[in-house]
């Protein structure tokens, strides 16, 4: 009997060819009728076509059903169910809106005066990108043959299923060459739709119905099925038109039997020009010489862009009616942060593009170096941040990332999607891996954590009544020992290959946690016997069931270490489901913040390290808590790693501790809310900070030295939009000019686009004609105070250096300092200010 | 002389304040006396009474922006000059201001 479930549709950009390729991956291994139905459109399509599933138009939050019908529909409903909880959420990435994309902005005056010729387009990766001209064609293969030829059906089927064989074949060759994750999605995607049968089955018809060749029927399908996307209300999905003539064009390619080869050979540094660029073009392109991509006809949402965007690539679109014959084989510049081409460089205009690459990279180098700094609050209390992972690969960009180690790798990635377990030897090489890519950091790995919300369908488990409630994680091990005994013997022979220590999950008290030692120690014994070379490891667990929590004394007399898994421990100790959201399993609760509390104190009065790794980790709001509670970690995902990093440097760990204090006493998670709004425990950000300060820059005009210094704020980390306080300077500037006199000026604006109040110094090698009345200025202060801003301490600052600029000897000293250090120094005594160290960043804090 | 100031600029938080220091420090260095009144972005500070202002031989208006009380200043002497004016020559503008 047919059976199905239900679902809205996750992902912010629809369902398009990526998630597709996932659909079909999971649900190819079964043999029944898998149907999707998108409720909402009342489109359907069988989940083994791509092209189908596109076609149903599918966008977020679309109420959608999958039917299954069929000998394995049981098994394939477990499978798809999962797929679509614990997979389908991860298919695709952030939408797209998220991706900063420039507003209408006037141009900078530097730009605007430097006599360049520029082509107007818009931003669709950013970045500046030099380099010559090069036109693309869009070199659409026409057919040879012309119409009205006989057509030989037999053996057109024949190339044409040659074809497609020998597509296949080659798009698993390009997958082998490429490493980068999002390149790989989309080839994954491409391949899929070449394989697609509902494509193959409309060609052969179209061969044998239409009396046409095996390319002409490939034109005929690209037509088709482009059209439907074309007709989709979302514009996301019409731009999915371009995957369509991707696939068709390789396979025309096929046909012809030229292997694709690229576009175009590339000999030194490159600006590519074209009408359309699909996505196979742009893998075909030498990326080492590749420096920035204007296009015509390509959407912001194709595929060659987010392409472009992933390989960091400068582009530019819509760029209409550039006589590219004119300026091909000249030097260009891609300006993917304004929106523009630039043609005809002059040398004010390549100047300027020198300070823009100046920016990018200094904000590039400087998050770096934040990213790999230690947890650590502003007060010096240390919160290591490290990374949730899934799969062994994942282990080098959680580093990457800032992780400071990694806090969970979940194993049972390993074991699923297969049809019986991992071997020992495969494990251990999994494990290894990610030990060594960890580079000398901790890994914790967790021991198989299955059943539950993550069924295996090969350990053929019987079916529960309330699986949650049910055989899982360590409960179940002694019925799965001997797969249990070889993830311990593969984990322990790996602990050679770094620092590892091994997670129980699922841990209910004292018995589960012998068991468990038991075999880890007998496993142990018997691999040193065997002559094995085998590094201490040490055992810990989750702490995610309530009656862990009242154990743990005992607990601690078992084990090394724990790990509060947050997301199961709210939802035991709340008894709500995962599923349906209540306002019950409010991570804010004051009565889960005082189980956390009991948690931490517990393990630490027992010298026991503690972290968690559960989602309230990643959730920033909650951040100032965790810190409270004095955990040693917290890990969580990848993409959350930077932004809990730099939320965590400006918190005083002593007074998150007294909010903590008294978000225990309060009543409901509502009461906890309202409080730490109230209370920002963080540290005031100082108005000025030895980074601010330029010494002996080169800046000749008044608009380069504006524009140093609104960069300097940008690579600072003050403002994202330096273009925007640009403008309101030389707004303020119009009413009349800010150089008063004396060698100095005074540049200032009120503003929305700066993060906190911030004064800025540069002093130039030469003096800068700055006043109308031909004053020049070699000391350039510039303030850009936010709008509203009630730092009423700052504008006192900021009166008292107005008055001290009329005094000469503060004059001379501006001008004679040597370091910016002697500068930052100079202005605390000066100002009257005690300059107190910042221990992250070495920021001079100007607050009274 | 007694002289009274009143400084103002358009977004009140540098030209106010230097043309308030500039006027201060060269009426004391002259030899006269001078209380000057600040309207920035903190508001009114260093507030002129209205005993201040008719005891002063003449008031400074260092300002160009439209300033707060203009009529504690109908029954005394004033010049009106641009903030950058006084930041520029204090000595021109107080010897204007006291001829």
């Amino acid at each position: 009997m047919p059976t199905e479930f239900s679902f809205n549709f996750p992902l912010p950009n629809g369902l398009h060819a990526r998630p597709a390729s996932a659909f079909e991956e999971a649900a190819r291994p079964f043999a029944c009728e898998i149907t999707f139905i998108n409720d909402r459109t009342d489109a359907q399509a069988s989940v083994k076509s791509v092209l189908g599933m596109v076609s149903t138009g599918t966008l977020p939050g679309d109420p959608c059903r999958i039917v299954f019908d069929g000998a394995d529909e049981a098994s394939a409903r477990e499978e798809l169910r999962r797929f679509v909880a614990e997979k389908l959420p991860h298919c695709d990435d952030p939408p797209l809106e998220s991706i900063k994309v420039p507003g209408e902005i006037s141009l900078p005056p530097c730009l605007r005066d430097a006599g360049a010729v520029l082509w107007k387009a818009k931003s669709a990766a950013p970045g500046i990108g030099i380099g010559r001209i090069v036109r693309l064609s869009d070199a659409i293969v026409p057919d040879d043959r012309g119409a009205g030829a006989t057509v030989d059906a037999p053996q057109e089927r024949e190339c044409l299923l040659n074809a497609l064989l020998a597509l296949d074949r080659t798009y698993a060759e390009r997958m082998k060459e490429i490493t980068e994750r999002v390149a790989l999605g989309l080839l994954q995607a491409h391949r899929a739709m070449a394989r697609d049968p509902a494509l193959k089955a409309w060609l052969l018809a179209a061969i044998s119905g239409r009396n046409c060749t095996a390319t002409q029927a490939v034109l005929a399908a690209q037509d088709h099925f482009a059209g439907v996307f074309t007709a989709s209300a979302s514009t996301l999905l019409r731009e999915r038109a371009l995957d369509v003539r991707d696939v068709c064009r390789q396979l025309i390619r096929e046909l012809k039997g030229s292997p694709p080869g690229p576009p175009v050979v590339l000999t030194r540094d490159s600006i590519v020009t074209a009408e359309g660029l699909t996505p196979s073009d742009l893998l075909g392109l030498d990326r080492r010489f590749l420096k920035g991509l204007a296009l015509a006809k390509i959407g912001a949402a194709s595929h060659t862009v987010i392409l472009a965007r992933s390989f960091g690539i400068p582009c530019v679109i819509d760029i209409a009616d550039f006589p590219v014959a004119r300026w091909e084989g000249q030097d260009a510049i891609v300006d993917g942060e304004l929106g523009l081409l630039a043609v005809g460089l002059t040398a004010d205009a390549r100047r300027y593009y020198e300070m823009e690459q100046w920016r990018l990279n200094a904000r590039h180098v400087r998050a770096q170096r934040l990213t790999a700094l230690p947890g650590q609050t502003a007060d010096g209390a240390r919160l290591e941040i490290a990374s949730n992972i899934s799969r062994p690969d994942e282990a080098a960009p959680a580093i990457a990332a800032g992780a400071e180690s990694i806090g969970l790798f979940r194993t049972e990635m390993l074991f699923m999607d297969r049809n019986e377990a991992p071997g020992e030897e495969e494990q251990y090489q999994a494990y290894s891996r990610a030990l060594r890519d960890a580079g000398g950091r901790t890994v914790i790995i967790r021991t198989l954590d299955i059943g539950g919300d993550k069924p295996v369908a090969w350990l053929k488990l019987p079916a529960e009544q309330n699986p949650m409630l049910g055989s899982r994680g360590a409960r179940l091990y002694p019925r799965i020992e001997s797969l249990i005994r070889t993830q311990i013997r593969a984990l322990l022979r790996a602990s050679v290959n770094g620092q590892l220590r091994v997670m129980i999950p699922m841990i209910a008290g004292v018995a589960e946690a012998r068991w468990v030692k038991r075999v880890f120690d007998e496993e142990r014994a018997r691999l040193v016997e065997q002559g094995t070379r085998l590094d201490s490891v040490p055992l810990g667990a989750m702490v995610e069931i309530p009656s862990a929590a009242f154990e743990l004394n005992a607990l601690c007399h078992e084990l090394d270490f724990f790990s509060i898994g947050s997301n199961d421990l709210i939802h035991y100790f709340t008894a709500t489901d995962r599923g349906t959201s209540t306002a019950l399993d409010d991570p804010l609760a004051p009565a889960f913040l005082r189980l956390l509390k009991k948690i931490v104190d517990d393990s630490h009065a027992a010298s026991r390290w503690i972290g968690l790794c559960g989602e309230m980790g990643g959730n920033v709001q909650c951040l100032p808590l965790l810190v409270g509670l004095g955990l040693d970690e917290i890990s969580v995902p990848i993409a959350s790693v930077a932004a809990i990093k730099d939320r965590l440097a400006p918190l005083m760990a002593a007074e998150c501790r007294r909010l903590l204090t008294d978000a225990l006493d309060c009543t409901t998670a509502d009461e906890v809310r309202t409080l730490m709004q109230q209370r920002e425990p963080r540290r005031p950000i100082p108005l000025f900070a030895e980074e601010f300060v330029v010494l002996d820059s080169r800046a000749a005009t008044k608009a380069e030295a504006i524009k140093t210094l609104c960069d300097t704020l940008y690579v600072t980390g003050r403002t994202d939009s330096p273009r925007q306080i640009e403008d309101a300077i030389w707004k303020r500037e119009a009413v009349y000019s800010t150089g008063f006199g004396y060698g100095c000026a005074i540049p200032h604006c009120k503003t929305g686009a700066v993060a906190a109040n911030s004064l800025c110094i540069l002093r130039s090698q030469e003096p800068i004609p700055w006043g109308d009345d031909g004053a020049s200025a070699s000391v350039i202060i510039l303030l850009a105070l936010r709008d509203n801003d009630e730092a009423a301490e700052h504008l006192k600052i900021i009166s008292r250096l107005a008055r001290l600029l009329m005094h000469e000897t503060f004059r001379e000293n501006l001008i004679s300092v040597k370091t910016p250090a002697a500068m930052t120094a100079f202005l605390a005594e000066q100002i009257g200010l005690s300059a107190s160290k910042n221990p992250a960043s070495a920021v001079l804090n100007l607050e009274v | 002389m007694k002289i009274v100031a009143v400084t103002a600029c358009p977004t009140g938080i540098a030209h106010t304040f230097m043309a308030a220091e500039q006027l201060e420090k060269t009426a004391r260095r002259l030899g006269h006396q001078i209380k000057v009144e600040t309207q920035g972005s903190m508001g009114v500070e260093n507030e002129l009474t209205q005993a201040d202002i008719d005891a002063a031989g003449v008031a400074i208006l260092a300002c160009d922006i439209t300033i707060e009380k203009m009529e504690r200043f109908e029954r005394v002497k004033k010049i009106e000059v641009s903030p950058q004016e006084a930041i520029k020559n204090p000595e021109g503008v107080i010897a204007k201001a006291c001829s």
